[in-house]
């Protein structure tokens, strides 16, 4: 694999932290949204990452045949709702509102979705700066070739 | 000799470059819940890379996981600022071998010139 590999495997954590940064902005941007086309008010999305986590064998395989999925990459293996229940809101005058007046608004807290935005963004720079590293070290390895 | 030297240089690239994939996966999985922290055992690796027939070729990198990082409640104990620095280091040792190299062409071509 060498070093194509890595930049394989830190090109799977960009793409991972960058779909996290989506659902992040689609949380923070429908915090107060309260109607949508299910009904009901916007649920709350989650990421779950997990790790190709490859036996030594799996690991000697994926060498040998394809380099997709490279040992050690990174996906997301799905998007999960948030189960934590509306919050309730007395607002008589919204056309959402219930019979006794509340309006459901999804349980989103901007503080924290900032906080998780934030994680992804310096993960996403981690990843990147692994790449950088990744492309200089290829770079060097071609410079034995100009040896004179 | 020189081809000798060369190929224990050639070793110690394949190497470096086997902790540096290593140190991406870690990066890689800084939020996979579970996750922990590997690295390679540099003496092992060594010993397979430079001795690849004694008992059948060795495929796996010789691979452990790293103890005594504290773990986070998701039971995932990568250290940014640990791989940050096992990232620039392996970078370093890399930049090492290849200079190493290409001195010695540079040597075998003076002896040639000579």
């Amino acid at each position: 694999m060498g070093l194509f590999g890595m930049m394989a495997i830190s090109t799977s954590a960009l793409s991972a932290e960058r779909e996290r940064a989506e659902v992040t902005s689609a949380n923070l941007a429908n915090a107060e949204t309260t109607h949508t086309q299910n009904g009901g008010p916007y649920v709350r999305k989650e990421v779950v990452f997990s790790a190709a986590n490859a036996s030594p064998f799996q690991t000697v395989f994926n060498g040998m045949g394809s380099d997709d999925e490279p040992a050690g990459s990174v996906s997301i293996s799905q998007v999960v709702n948030d189960t934590t229940p509306p919050v309730m809101r007395y607002e008589p005058g919204n056309p959402d509102a219930d019979a006794k007046g509340y309006v459901a608004y999804p349980a989103i807290n901007p503080v924290s979705e900032m906080v998780d935005l934030m994680d992804a963004t310096r993960a996403y720079q981690l990843n990147a700066s692994a790449i950088s590293a990744a492309k200089q070290m290829v770079q060097e390895s071609l410079d034995i070739l100009k040896t004179t | 000799m020189a081809t000798n030297l060369l190929q224990l240089l050639q070793g110690y690239l394949q190497v470096t470059t086997d902790r540096q994939q290593i140190v991406a996966a870690n990066m890689a999985n800084v939020d996979t819940p579970g996750y922990q922290t590997r690295d390679v055992n540099f003496q092992q690796a060594m010993e397979q890379v430079m001795n690849p027939g004694d008992d059948g070729p060795q495929l796996a990198p010789a691979s452990l996981n790293v103890e005594g990082l504290p773990e986070r409640p998701d039971g995932n104990n990568v250290n940014i600022d640990r791989e940050s620095m096992v990232l620039s280091e392996t970078q370093l040792q890399y930049q090492l071998g290849v200079q190493l190299i290409k001195e010695q062409f540079h040597e075998l071509l003076t002896a040639i010139k000579e």
